[in-house]
């Protein structure tokens, strides 16, 4: 076991990819944990200075300042913390209702897992973001509630997986031996199907965390998300959207922020795929 | 035999997955502690007006009855009326439906158009300078958020530039409609200062949303490609001296095809997903903008109708993929 997470790990450490997308995570975490410490000025998240409104990046504001004329660093710093308790929170609940829902209908099979199913498909059918809309909406705009609508919109994902691996590796001789010998259901799932799928939903997670930072923004850009002053990168776009011809650096400074994130989750997850799945190594090689 | 059962198999499962929908979005707006009539009567209303709105509108009634009212308007085509338009919510969708399918289909063109070409070249020059330029290319399409790359384009193209413009579906009154498609409808009516108007207002939009489809069907075509190149009939047709120009665009493309075909379900959820931000950003009068719209009104049965009719597009979408991959990929059928 050991030996195998050392190959796994240096075949981690030889993925220029997977290594540069945990370094764009790393420093989004970093952001986040250190905001307070990395802002130059860390009371603009609340602070207004009207004089000092519309400023291109200088010395003192190096990424500019916004129509509050606060700078925009801090902000965006700050909003590295939202952006990743949304994707933390959301991603985390979607996988702890999907994979279990998952596991569950592809052990048993029958009607009622695919009336499960059918469920989870009816809820892939609609777009994210229009259900993930009309759930916050009729909350009300919120961070949590944010959380809340994706999560309800993105287990499915999960469950879909889950299911389809596990009936794939449940009549695996090695999963048969465990029940002949006497394991219980439970048993069998948690510790034999579980741990041989763990790559696949890994690797889904990790996309997963992109996708979802993507519609959280597009879901503060629409205003649904959490309410001013909070530097939420979505809100800060769309706030920039009336300065656009002449405060170029207003828009620029968040998008660029999400884009670099989104790639963070994105690149980690491919690279983990051609680690973690060795069917597909063979199949497309290693750049797939 | 085996695809005409399964046509029937997807066609019997159309209905109730529609119906699946018409309830979740039901329950979503139902179950959630928000109380809808209060919204509709506004803030200023006494307790007693309150009452009798709920009267009126079916909501003092038990929940399943309420469902089956709500089936029963939404079979019937009666989404109720907008609050923001004030006219009823199946005529204002159904007049922004073309927008919104002229749109994405121009985007999905764009992108196969784009996608396909590129993803065989990337897969065929695997590992060499231009597969790694594409594959940055396609990750970073797939992580920019649309609504700021329509934003950055339109401060490149329309306001630095001024080659495009800002935003808006046409200048003027548009073509003589025929089909509610401003291309088509120019066409038809050989009105080309409309056509010119209408294309370049097109232009800015379809592009923002093409670009991340684009990447996606890059990567799939490229996998497709890679799976039948190392395989025994490629390796048995050049061992039988078929030029590999005939071999690429023969049978391996085929094979690039339908792997792109699978996705085209997917990459129009993607797209209608994108298009209701983008629609906002270019003041384009579809189905997107209209949902936002709608959202800043506090129009419960708008969104709602909205959500039932974009979840019917995919739905629909979705049935037309399968069929059509029937009919590309027998292997499919079994």
């Amino acid at each position: 076991m050991t030996g195998s997470w050392r190959r796994t790990a240096a075949r981690f450490l030889g993925d220029r990819a997977a290594l540069m997308g945990a370094s764009l995570i790393l420093l989004l975490v970093l952001a986040a944990v250190f905001a307070p410490l990395l802002s130059p000025f860390p009371a603009d998240v609340a602070e207004f200075h009207t004089a000092n409104r519309l400023r291109p990046p200088d010395g003192v504001n190096w990424l500019g300042t916004d129509r509050m004329g606060s700078d925009l660093l801090s902000r965006i710093l700050f909003g590295a913390r939202i952006t990743i308790s949304i994707a933390l929170i959301a991603v985390g609940s979607a996988v702890l209702l999907g994979v279990p829902v998952g596991l569950v209908a592809g052990y048993y099979g029958g009607w009622p897992s695919d009336l499960l199913m059918r469920v989870s498909d009816i809820f892939l059918a609609v777009p994210q973001i229009v259900l993930a809309i009309a759930i916050a909406q009729t909350l009300g705009p919120s961070i949590e509630n944010v959380i809340l609508a994706l999560s309800i919109t993105y287990w499915p994902f999960w469950a879909r997986l889950v299911y389809a691996e596990t009936r794939s590796i449940k009549n695996e001789v090695f999963v048969e031996s465990a029940i002949a010998l006497g394991a219980s259901s439970l048993r069998v799932m948690a510790m034999h199907i579980l741990p041989n799928i763990a790559s696949a939903i890994i690797v889904r997670t990790s996309i997963g965390m992109g996708a979802t930072i993507l519609t959280a923004a597009a879901l503060g850009f629409l205003g649904l998300g959490a309410p001013p002053p909070a530097p939420e990168w979505g809100r800060m776009i769309a706030e920039s959207r009336e300065f656009l011809p002449e405060a170029w650096w207003y828009a620029t400074a968040p998008g660029i922020a999400i884009f670099m994130v989104v790639m963070g989750f994105n690149l980690l997850g491919d690279g983990l795929r051609d680690i973690l799945d060795p069917r597909i190594r063979r199949a497309v090689g290693r750049h797939a | 035999m085996r695809r005409l059962e399964m046509v029937l198999s997807r066609l019997a499962w159309f209905f109730p997955t529609m119906a699946g929908l018409i309830v979740i979005v039901f329950l979503i707006s139902n179950v959630i502690p928000t109380d809808p009539v209060r919204i509709v009567a506004g803030e200023n209303a006494t307790p007693e007006q309150v009452a009798a709105l709920r009267v009126k509108l079916g909501y003092d009634k038990p929940i399943a009855i309420q469902l089956l009212n709500h089936f029963r308007d939404v079979l019937s085509g009666n989404l109720g009326v907008s609050i923001y338009t004030q006219r009823p919510i199946s005529e204002d969708l159904a007049k922004r439906l073309p927008a919104t399918l002229e749109l994405s289909i121009t985007a999905l063109s764009l992108a196969i158009l784009l996608g396909i070409p590129l993803g065989v070249v990337s897969a065929l020059r695997r590992n060499a300078w231009i597969d790694q330029v594409l594959r940055v290319i396609s990750v970073s399409g797939l992580a920019i958020a649309a609504f700021w790359l329509a934003m950055e384009l339109q401060f490149l193209f329309s306001m630095k530039l001024r080659v495009a413009p800002l935003n808006g579906r046409i200048d003027g009154f548009g073509p003589e409609p025929y089909t509610g498609f401003y291309v088509l409808d120019s066409l038809i009516g050989r009105d080309w200062e409309s056509l010119g108007s209408a294309l370049s207002h097109l232009a800015l939009p379809a592009l923002t949303l093409a670009l991340p489809a684009a990447a996606t069907i890059l990567r799939f075509a490229r996998a497709g490609v890679l799976e039948v190149i190392n395989s025994n009939h490629v390796l048995y047709q050049r061992a039988m001296g078929i030029p590999p120009r005939l071999i690429v665009w023969k049978y391996v493309l085929r094979n690039a095809l339908i792997s792109t075909v699978t996705q085209i379900g997917l990459i129009f959820g993607v797209l209608l997903t994108n298009a209701v931000v983008i629609e906002t950003v270019f003041d384009w009068p579809g189905l997107g903008s209209f949902a936002v719209q709608s959202i800043l009104q506090s129009d419960h049965k708008a969104i709602i109708g909205f959500t039932i009719w974009t979840g019917g597009l995919i739905v629909v979408v979705n049935l037309l993929v399968d069929l059509l991959h029937s009919v590309i990929d027998p292997r499919g059928a079994r």
